[in-house]
């Protein structure tokens, strides 16, 4: 198993396309920063931080970018033959491909808060500090990193459909498509969401509700309208992923290529 | 049995509605390249997924050195390198990041340098995989097949896209290892390129094994004929016949050859008889014909 994880970092680290949004990332970061240093009036400096700087909401378009691709390109470049008749299990061949997706999802959300910490000393030392209170009682710092471990969580909410959707449609762009607009989606519907959740109760565990986790977790209000308290979103989340993983694997193993 | 590699027995598989493969059982003898020959659409590559444990099958049993196949069971695939319809490429890695990638943790360096150099492959293996011609993309495909030194290779259609030198180095490659005790199991409409490796042939047409046989057999099997151009076909044909020659229906004089036949004997009746040599030819049978025929006459029908 080790092997094959290193196997795919070895492909994910030869993709130019690896390391241009990396650099990307850091370079719109960095444009939000000096915008909000500037314009603190359009982007408030204690907000942008902890939103990391649009960081967050960058990271899901690269990540989901990235699984369709992990999945897809294998059966675009014809290599899913070459991967899947060696000595290995086919369960093996997909869990390694989870794993790698798992450590750069790691690696984007580190170096994103790596980053905007770096940022918010460069450019805010004297500003605020992230001790101060930020909502909901929680101090800045805190108030950031609830909401990275929400997106974190929902996020996977995300890419575990993705997974499935590329290893069903065998394409990426069917995956990216459906990925993107299924997390953009959620401010759309939303408000009718939340209308609807009020006349049918069970609409509240709807997979499209678990998304709003990020926003509950650093809300004292938000609970409210998610109807759902953060345990019962956090778990709801978590299955929802296990679900769609569980019909990946499924799918992944009975596939003929 | 110790000295067959792979075993198939009694495989079935449906796609949908259609049954592709029927009831196939061959065998494969260790250290023999068999070649896997049959029409476009017989169930070629559909055997050789099955082999590689790719597809799951209706009923049958497959076995490598012992090992039962099957998608779920794949311990056996670690002797076997295979190179099946196309090579995977992905055209963001070099070719020598391709062999490094699919080699195993035993394989050295030099191993895979000596395969890059036997394909000649040198000048180019350290560019992107995505600038390859599709001969160049087939090279690679054959050298990522053969860079862990399986026991068991399947190669699917290898000469294509492979120009004379390319096949011929192939060739050498493949006979090399086969010497040293490597089997192999090879598809290919090239039929003349193919005579020149194989050991066994096993036909197949819709899904059915129609023929399984040694080349030697296949060739002791086929007609040698001894063909005779003359200034007087018509009475050379008389003449022959009645001077106890047998000949075969065709437009010119061929002498069905027996192992008593002398082609002096053939040419002293001729010229006794005031006709006039001027060309003979001994026309063996290729596998292209013996195929061909075979094929017209087998019985499979189409159900």
């Amino acid at each position: 198993m080790i092997t094959l994880v290193k196997q795919e970092m070895y492909k994910l680290g030869h993709k130019k396309s690896t390391w241009a949004v990396s650099v990307a990332l850091l370079v719109i970061m960095t444009i939000f920063a000096v915008l909000s240093k500037t314009h603190p009036k359009y982007w408030g400096q204690k907000d942008m931080f902890v939103t990391m700087y649009t960081g967050g909401s960058w990271v899901v378009l690269f990540l989901i970018a990235a699984c369709s691709s992990i999945i897809a390109m294998e059966f675009q470049y014809g290599t899913i033959k070459e991967l899947l008749y060696r000595k290995y299990y086919r369960g093996e061949i997909l869990v390694s491909k989870w794993i790698t997706m798992l450590i750069y999802s790691i690696y984007f959300y580190l170096i994103t808060f790596v980053y905007s910490l770096l940022l918010k000393v460069v450019l805010y030392n004297g500003s605020f500090k992230l001790s101060d209170t930020y909502a909901n009682n929680q101090s800045i710092i805190q108030s950031q990193f609830l909401s990275l471990i929400g997106q974190f969580v929902s996020v996977w909410l995300v890419l575990s459909l993705v997974l499935l959707l590329a290893n069903i449609f065998k394409s990426t762009a069917a995956a990216i498509s459906i990925g993107i607009i299924g997390y953009f989606a959620l401010s759309v519907v939303s408000g009718l969401m939340f209308v609807l959740m009020q006349k049918w109760n069970w609409l509240k565990w709807n997979p499209l509700n678990m998304m709003n986790l990020p926003a509950q977790l650093t809300s004292d209000t938000y609970h409210k309208m998610t109807l759902l308290s953060t345990p019962e979103m956090v778990c709801g989340s978590l299955v929802y992923t296990a679900i769609f993983m569980a019909i990946s694997y499924v799918v992944f193993k009975r596939r003929s290529v | 049995m110790a000295d067959t590699i792979l075993n198939v027995e009694h495989l079935n598989k449906n796609f949908g509605s259609k049954q592709v493969l029927k009831d196939v059982s061959f065998s494969v003898q260790t250290g023999h390249i068999v070649g896997l020959v049959g029409p476009n659409g017989a169930g070629k590559s559909t055997i050789m997924k099955a082999v590689l444990g790719l597809f799951n099958y209706a009923s049958g049993k497959i076995t490598i050195d012992g090992d039962s196949v099957s998608p779920t069971s794949h311990k056996a695939m670690d002797k076997v390198g295979a190179l099946i319809e196309y090579p995977g490429i992905y055209p963001f890695l070099s070719g020598m990041q391709h062999l490094k990638l699919f080699s195993k943790d035993a394989t050295s360096q030099d191993q895979i340098d000596d395969i890059v150099d036997k394909m000649k492959m040198t000048s180019y293996i350290n560019r992107k995989a995505k600038n390859y011609s599709l001969g160049m993309k087939q090279k690679l495909g054959i050298a990522l097949a053969l860079v862990n030194r399986p026991k068991f290779v399947i190669l699917d259609e290898p000469m294509n896209g492979l120009d004379p030198q390319a096949n011929k180095d192939l060739r050498t490659i493949i006979l090399e290892l086969a010497k040293q005790g490597t089997t192999f199991l090879i598809s290919s409409h090239i039929l003349s390129e193919l005579e020149k490796l194989i050991d066994d042939l096993v036909v197949i047409d819709k899904g059915q094994i129609v023929y399984t046989q040694s080349m030697a057999a296949l060739e002791s099997g086929g007609k040698k004929l001894l063909v005779v151009k003359t200034s007087d076909d018509a009475k050379a044909k008389d003449v022959l016949a009645q001077g106890g020659y047998q000949l075969d229906k065709a437009a010119e004089v061929s002498i069905v050859e027996k192992d008593d036949t002398k082609m002096a004997d053939v040419i002293k009746l001729l010229s006794d008889n005031g006709i006039d040599i001027e060309d003979v030819q001994h026309v063996h049978s290729d596998l292209e014909t013996s195929l061909l025929a075979l094929l017209r006459n087998d019985k499979v029908k189409e159900s």
